[in-house]
């Protein structure tokens, strides 16, 4: 019998495998083995059976998440807590109990808040604040109710009586607490008060009454069935019991305004990031090694030259943002005119000034912007150096085009620009050349990265100062048009006609006449 | 009548149901003995005879082909509850087998917790098992061999409500129940005023107050009205 019980106590799940069909119940999922048709209706879903073994320092009913939707566990896991309050009945180390006097019944195992804090600051060696704040949480997770103004789960360290939660009710096991069972509690509430039951009890009973109607007669019998049991009892367990029932239903279903302990905020439900191993192995620490010297050795630009470096910046682009500085000739989403967008398209005629203004700021905004580009190219044309810009343009297409096209696209490359005696044939140091000409042998997409380099430095140093100090350059700065404001109405309800666009369904066969038809139907709309 | 009967079953399954929910309550407290996980036992066995045979009577009554459209409905409210009681009772029982293992009696390696509840459970099983009264005595051991049956009973309730799922096809949203929100009001006058005097002691209900405090008050400026009136009289 002994090595029987050992066995049970130890690995609980190896003795209860002895029999196959007893497999199902160490499984951690819900216990109807197979598919059942119950899984909509299924109120009370059960949690897993079977415990650790109980050896001291193991919590009680660790493991007994159910399968499909464990509740995310904080920090503070509730086993500790079960832990501290099963230290707490040891008859000769724990807590020091009285009795409960009430006029004709007494009534053991009443504990005082002050005993609690002191027995918490004597066992746990820790400062009574601290002492407080635990035993308050405690009282808050339901493991002990206060006797005198059962309504309110705080712990007070003077001569306030509280007593001890049963297990049945813990909040460690994860039980689910079912609507069914709030209905058949609210229910008893409701025999035993003739109907008055606080406003947010009566409107979870009506709420519950709709909700679970199907079972409502089930609900009224088990309620009164569950008075008749408890009458069956001495009063003073009767109260016990009642006080219990109602204290896990304060923790289950708090009161407006009171905060839900049993639910887990976002941040706290992501607990994988801290459970942290205490002791890593070797490896883990030549990694962290490595790890921090390189980030020793990284560049770091100092705050201060970073954040001129950000002033400038700002200031330079705060008059071309359209936010800031406001657009011109006006915001097409506020006014319904595009004539922003059409203005300032990437290729248009005549680019507006702040466009212009742009290209002043660095070449790489000059290169960006197609108009830019364009133009000078037209200025390198003159200066006979345009095969540069063409061999740049030529290195992005291979940057970034198909894989397919490579070997093609080199070829090309090589024999309009770097072979000697090339059309357009481009001036790379002797090193640079040496090297992309062994690269071309295995063509890959960055093989022409170097000279791309030295020639987009040769633009920026060379040609670009002299691109920006040119006569073509200021001459479309002064061309460059600035938008008229679009005059501001002087009634702004006064709707101005919108013009239809065409239905996307339909082919955009005939644009102007739709156009002049929709404008005259908004018309005699408005 | 076939009605009737199982009726009356699943009313006997319904009292057994909850004196076995009220005995697990005290599971791991201070009333934890042997002879309260006899007694679980016995009901526990009381329990599932009753499903057993209220189960076999409303599945040959639902899978009846030719029965009348508000007998069918009947038979279908009266499956509900018997579905939900049966759930409520594995619920339970696994719970049982939870805590059971959870605090060994035999070999205290933790002690009980100090609930507060210290009194006899005997009448609660006796009401369960229908017997006047309820005297026995566990043996020691009794827990341990009580825990491996415990679980075999739980998987069996199991396959119990799955096969009866399987056989019988009740939807519950077709389902309306009988009685009405507040229905447990207007029977049960007799119960509610002993336990509205037992549970007064810990929490006074103060919906008595306002009343009597405004009964007060007019009875007060009734007199007060009365006594003007007197002394008027005797001025005149």
């Amino acid at each position: 019998m002994c090595g029987g019980c050992r066995g049970l106590q130890r690995n609980t799940p190896q003795a209860v495998r002895d029999s196959s069909d007893l497999t199902a119940v160490t499984a951690a999922g819900p216990l109807r083995p197979g598919g059942h048709t119950l899984a909509a209706w299924d109120y009370r879903r059960p949690g897993t059976l079977v415990p650790l073994g109980p050896s001291p320092g193991e919590p009680l009913f660790a493991g007994s998440a159910p399968g499909p939707s464990p509740r995310p566990l904080g920090p503070l896991v509730p086993w500790k807590m079960e832990r501290m309050v099963v230290r707490m009945q040891d008859p000769d180390q724990g807590v020091r109990t009285r009795s409960q006097r009430l006029l004709i019944t007494v009534i053991p195992h009443a504990v005082t808040g002050s005993d609690v804090v002191e027995w918490l600051v004597r066992k746990l060696c820790i400062s009574e604040e601290e002492a407080l704040h635990l035993g308050s949480l405690l009282a808050q997770h339901g493991y002990i109710y206060p006797l005198r103004e059962p309504r309110s789960l705080a712990l007070r360290p003077d001569e306030t009586p509280y007593r001890f939660q049963t297990p049945y009710f813990w909040t460690s096991t994860l039980w689910p607490a079912a609507e069914l069972d709030y209905a058949i509690y609210l229910t008893k509430k409701n025999i035993q008060r003739q109907g008055a039951l606080v406003t947010h009890e009566k409107e979870h009973y009506d709420q519950l009454h709709k909700k679970i109607n199907h079972t409502w007669d089930l609900v009224v019998m088990q309620a009164r069935e569950q008075l008749r049991a408890a009458k069956q009892r001495r009063k003073g367990d009767r109260l016990v019991i009642a006080c219990q029932e109602q204290t896990y239903w304060l923790v289950n279903r708090p009161p407006p305004g009171v905060p839900n302990v049993l639910e887990q905020g976002p941040e706290r439900g992501s607990n994988n990031a801290n459970q942290v191993q205490m002791s890593q192995s070797l490896d883990f620490y030549k990694r962290e090694i490595e790890w921090s010297r390189k980030a020793l050795g990284r560049t770091r630009v100092k705050s201060s030259i970073c954040l001129e470096a950000f002033l400038t910046f700002s200031h330079q682009r705060g008059p071309h943002d359209p936010i800031l500085a406001g657009c011109l000739p006006s915001n097409p989403w506020v006014t319904d005119d595009d004539a922003y967008w059409a203005m300032n398209a990437p290729t248009v005629a005549m680019p507006t000034k702040l466009r212009v203004e742009r290209w002043g700021f660095s070449f790489r905004e000059l290169l960006d912007d197609p108009m830019g580009r364009a133009h000078f190219m037209d200025f390198l044309q003159k200066e006979f150096s345009a095969e540069n810009l063409s061999f740049w343009e030529a290195c992005e297409e291979l940057r970034f085009g198909g894989q397919a096209q490579i070997p093609t696209l080199v070829d090309t490359v090589y024999q309009q620009f770097l072979a000697p005696g090339a059309a357009h044939w481009v001036n790379i140091d002797s090193r640079t050349m040496e090297r992309t000409l062994e690269g071309l042998h295995q063509p890959h997409r960055y093989v022409l990265d170097d000279a791309q380099l030295h020639i987009y430095m040769l633009m920026k140093k060379d040609s670009y100062p002299r691109f920006m100090k040119s006569d073509m350059y200021q001459g479309l700065l002064a061309e460059a048009v600035i938008p008229l404001e679009t005059k501001r109405r002087v009634f702004p309800f006064m709707r101005k006609p919108r013009l239809s666009s065409p239905s996307p369904a339909l082919p955009p066969t005939s644009g102007e006449p739709s156009a002049a038809g929709s404008a005259a139907g908004g018309d005699e709309e408005s | 009548m076939a009605r009737e009967e199982c009726k009356a079953m699943l009313d006997a399954l319904n009292k057994t149901t909850a004196c076995y929910h009220h005995l697990v309550l005290t599971v791991g407290g201070s009333a934890d003995s042997q002879n309260l996980r006899e007694e679980l036992q016995k009901t526990r066995q009381k329990a599932r005879e009753l499903a057993v045979t209220t189960g076999a009577r409303l599945t040959v009554a639902l899978r009846n082909r030719g029965l009348a459209a508000e007998d069918r409905a009947e038979f279908e409210r009266l499956w509900v509850a018997f579905s939900g009681c049966l759930d409520i009772l594995e619920a339970d029982m696994q719970r049982a087998l939870a805590l059971g293992a959870a605090f060994p009696l035999h070999t205290p390696l933790r002690p009980l917790v100090r609930t507060g509840v210290t009194g006899d459970s005997s009448r609660v099983a006796a009401r369960a098992l229908s017997a006047r009264s309820l005297s026995h005595q566990a043996e020691r051991d009794f827990d341990v061999s009580d825990l491996k049956e415990l679980e075999r009973e739980v998987l069996q309730v199991g396959e119990m409500i799955n096969d009866m799922e399987m056989k019988v096809n009740v939807p519950r949203w077709t389902v309306q129940a009988q009685q009405t929100a507040g229905a447990e009001l207007l029977s049960s006058n007799s119960m509610g005023a002993s336990s509205v005097g037992a549970v007064s002691v810990e929490e006074p209900s103060r919906s008595c107050n306002p009343s009597k405090a405004l009964a007060a008050t007019l009875f007060s400026a009734v007199l007060l009205a009365a006594v003007a009136l007197a002394l008027s009289v005797v001025k005149l």
